[in-house]
């Protein structure tokens, strides 16, 4: 065998070198996966025929080109293992032998139920890096518990801070919660690779997906401890700005504005051409706004209600106010600055050829990963796998194929 | 404070010249997992200490942001002051910052200099746009931010055309998510550090933070599988599931099969008006009439309930329904205690605080607050001498 880092998928990047295998569906734990590619590792996501990740199904399409799944998982190695066989559990272990870090976000108790906890583990690869992300982590009264992004989310503390003022907490997009547990994921483990450089020593990593979401609201929770204040849903309340808010403009439009100081105010009712704003002795002060910020709101409403969202803000930002249109859908899917940007970029796609993605937030320079391979086929890297990585002859695996051990 | 257990980052060392939410998380979750992080800040103080709420004239918000890091004060227009930073840059691994494109170039901290000066340097610049941004797209602040990546303008879901769009929790959320970016990527390149002795400039999008987030829903809509639109519910699943009120507070309800609907009937008794729904209805017939014919009579009911009776009941029944929670409810909240997610310390100007904790729980690293957030140039002796 030659030198187990001569075998890597070599893309650069910051974490060139380092190999993940996950066990994971859905969204959070893809996600965390594709942090860690994006950045140049390189990720083996075990699947099967018989266990399949739900994204692959979503859209009733074939598995192989579901936009769900090829949406999040670019750069990623697909390879086929049957884990209901004692074979296939035996093969998930070898690959887990070879890599740095073991990801996972399965049902609380299965990694345990197939031999894969972490104490077992260590006995293959002692310095191995185990995260396991489950919605209220692996252990504790609730620890059995499963659930949906918006449950944690409402769980986490978040939910009751998000809503119209006077109005039930409706809580962030039904769809936030699970990428951010995802990011939070890849972070744990680059720390706890930091720590094996230094020690040698590996470690187990328990993530908790609710706790993810409270630790986004962790100021306003620190707050109330020390203040005993208690946080609630504010709109767009903020305490130190006024006017701070989204703002109607033509159509459906609007636009967000956020006033800091009496400069930023007095510039603001000046692009709005309404100097009685900047002398009605309601509006004088901060203190002022933020008194009759209902009365403000209105008044400010009506004024920008005329207005094109995208010219109001960038007349806005020029006279030092900032403010930016709230974008929808299409805004964003057709927004030039993110495309000149490559904020959006292409990858290869096995059916359409090419595909655009959301690529990643950072820049990195010298030595950037490359992404440029789409989202996997089922199995697409089951010969570098199992044959280069695992050393198995071929006639082996076709063996295994055959009685769908590899399936 | 408290007994030393070994951290993750130990022995790496971050300056901080970052002023803004979303840079000092960035560098808070770097101290807290151990790295040294010595923060500059400007004379009279780093922004965010001027940054409310306050109790016994302290920023609460600057002695979260800022557990476990050191302080020095430098007037980085001072050409003395810019030397030492240069001094502490050259024994450190990383430079965490989130000011806008000018003024990095007047201060001598642009990608250009930065890394001819300091080439076993990670760089991390944290901006709204990102770098090569127009400059007054780069003077946005959070709620600019979140609205510009397109998650308030869905948030929260259904919301009419009529009502705004909303900043999301607190004041700091899109900053918060860029934080995290920040430090993973902060961390991924102190890696490659290590291993090859090379630095590299880091830009973070707060923006693109904001995009990549809803990956998996956007990403349809760019490549053409569903049509982007202007429509306020684009990001919406449709379905019943929402926040209600129910009699001591609120409770969110999350169904999608017939188990659920199932499950949630027997938890109601059975009332009559669940007979007018196909049992796979939220599968096979989940129009709007019917969430709207189904939210009218549950919302009746739920508001009879209490919040932790009832959701207590519903999980053993099948029923994803869950208390949302409030900052009172989460200290005693029986998981947050046996995970010890909160962490209870003495605070020199609050006195007993309770320091929220990460969400990842280190066998063998774990995170602590192991000193609060210092006070203004409490470290600048012991600092700058050992940079001398």
């Amino acid at each position: 065998m030659p030198h187990p880092d001569l075998q890597f998928i070599d893309r650069g990047g910051p974490l060139k070198g380092v190999r993940v295998v996950e066990l994971t569906k859905v969204w959070a734990g893809p996600y965390a996966g594709k942090m860690l590619a994006h950045l140049g590792a390189e990720v083996i996501k075990i699947e099967s025929m018989s266990n399949l990740d739900e994204m692959r199904a979503y859209g009733g399409v074939d598995i192989n080109s579901a936009p769900y799944f090829l949406s999040i998982n670019q750069e990623i190695l697909s390879v086929q293992v049957n884990m209901k066989t004692a074979e296939g559990l035996d093969l998930v272990k070898r690959m887990i032998g070879e890599a740095d870090i073991l990801i996972d976000n399965i049902r609380p108790g299965a990694m345990e139920r197939s031999g894969l906890d972490y104490e077992s583990l260590k006995s293959i690869k002692p310095d191995l890096i185990q995260c396991s992300i489950k919605m209220w982590g692996t252990d504790g009264p609730l620890g059995y518990q499963t659930g949906y992004a918006p449950c944690f989310a409402a769980l986490s503390g978040l939910t009751a801070l998000v809503g119209h003022e006077g109005e039930t907490p409706k809580g962030m997009n039904i769809r936030y919660g699970d990428s951010t547990v995802g990011a939070c994921a890849a972070l744990a483990c680059v720390a706890a690779l930091h720590h094996r450089e230094t020690t040698g020593e590996g470690q187990f990593i328990d993530l908790s997906a609710v706790e993810t979401m409270t630790s986004l609201v962790g100021d306003s929770l620190f707050a109330w401890s020390v203040t005993g204040e208690m946080p609630e849903s504010d709109g767009n309340f903020h305490p130190e700005m006024c006017p701070h808010g989204a703002y109607p403009c033509q159509g459906t439009d609007w636009t967000s504005i956020a006033v800091a100081n009496e400069e930023e105010w007095l510039a603001l009712c000046k692009v709005l051409e309404a100097p009685a704003l900047a002398a009605d002795p309601r509006f004088a002060t901060l203190a002022d706004r933020l008194a009759n910020r209902h009365a403000l709101d209105a008044e400010l409403g009506a004024l920008t209600r005329p207005h094109d969202a995208v010219a109001l803000s960038e007349k806005l930002r020029n006279a030092g106010v900032p403010a930016f249109k709230s974008m929808s859908s299409i805004d964003l899917c057709t927004d030039g600055f993110l495309w000149a940007r490559e904020a959006y970029r292409m990858v290869s796609d096995h059916k359409a050829g090419t595909r655009p993605i959301i690529g990643p937030s950072w820049r990195m320079s010298p030595d950037p990963a490359q992404i440029e391979r789409g989202a996997p086929l089922l199995g697409e890297h089951n010969a570098y796998v199992y044959r280069e990585l695992l050393g198995l002859q071929e006639d082996e695996m076709d063996d295994l194929m055959a009685r769908k051990v590899i399936d | 404070m408290t007994p030393q257990t070994p951290a993750a980052l130990a022995g790496l060392v971050v300056i901080e010249t970052a002023e803004r939410a979303s840079g000092e998380y960035a560098g808070k979750l770097l101290a807290d997992l151990g790295a040294q992080v010595i923060k500059v800040e400007r004379p009279g103080g780093a922004p965010t200490r001027a940054m409310g709420p306050f109790c016994n004239g302290e920023s609460a918000l600057f002695a979260y942001l800022n557990t476990n890091k050191k302080s020095v004060v430098l007037d980085l227009g001072e050409p003395e002051d810019r030397a030492m930073l240069d001094r502490l840059l050259a024994r450190a691994h990383a430079l965490l910052d989130d000011h806008a494109e000018a003024w990095c170039e007047s201060h001598g901290l642009s990608q250009t200099a930065v890394a001819k000066a300091h080439p076993a340097l990670v760089h991390t610049v944290v901006t709204p746009f990102g770098q090569g941004a127009p400059a007054d797209m780069q003077i946005c602040r959070p709620i600019n931010v979140i609205n510009a990546g397109g998650w308030a303008y869905h948030s929260p879901s259904e919301t009419p055309p009529d009502k705004p769009p909303l900043k999301g929790s607190g004041r700091f959320l899109s900053d918060y998510e860029a934080g995290i970016d920040a430090a993973l990527c902060t961390m991924a390149s102190m890696l490659r550090l290590r291993r090859t002795g090379q630095g590299q400039f880091v830009d973070i999008s707060e923006v693109e933070v904001q995009l990549n987030r809803i990956d998996c829903v956007l990403d349809r809509m760019l490549a053409g599988d569903v049509d982007p639109s202007a429509e306020r519910t684009a990001y919406d699943m449709g379905g019943p599931g929402t926040s209600f009120a129910c009699a001591d507070g609120h409770v969110f309800l999350f169904m999608t099969t017939r188990q659920h609907w199932k499950a949630l009937c027997e938890l109601m008794g059975d009332p009559d008006w669940t007979g007018d729904f196909r049992e796979d209805w939220l599968e096979f017939d989940c129009t709007s009439p019917n969430v709207a014919r189904f939210r009218e009579n549950f919302t009746g009911w739920i508001a009879r309930q209490e919040k932790l009776p009832i959701t207590e009941a519903a999980q053993k029944a099948g029923v994803a329904m869950v208390p949302v929670n409030t900052a009172a409810d989460l200290p005693r909240h029986e998981q947050f205690i046996h995970r010890e997610f909160f962490q209870n310390a003495e605070h020199p100007v609050f006195g007993k605080v309770a320091y929220p904790g990460a969400c990842y729980r280190m066998s063998a690293t774990p995170v602590q607050v192991r000193t609060p957030a210092p006070a203004l140039g409490a470290d600048q002796e012991e600092t700058l001498d050992a940079a001398s």
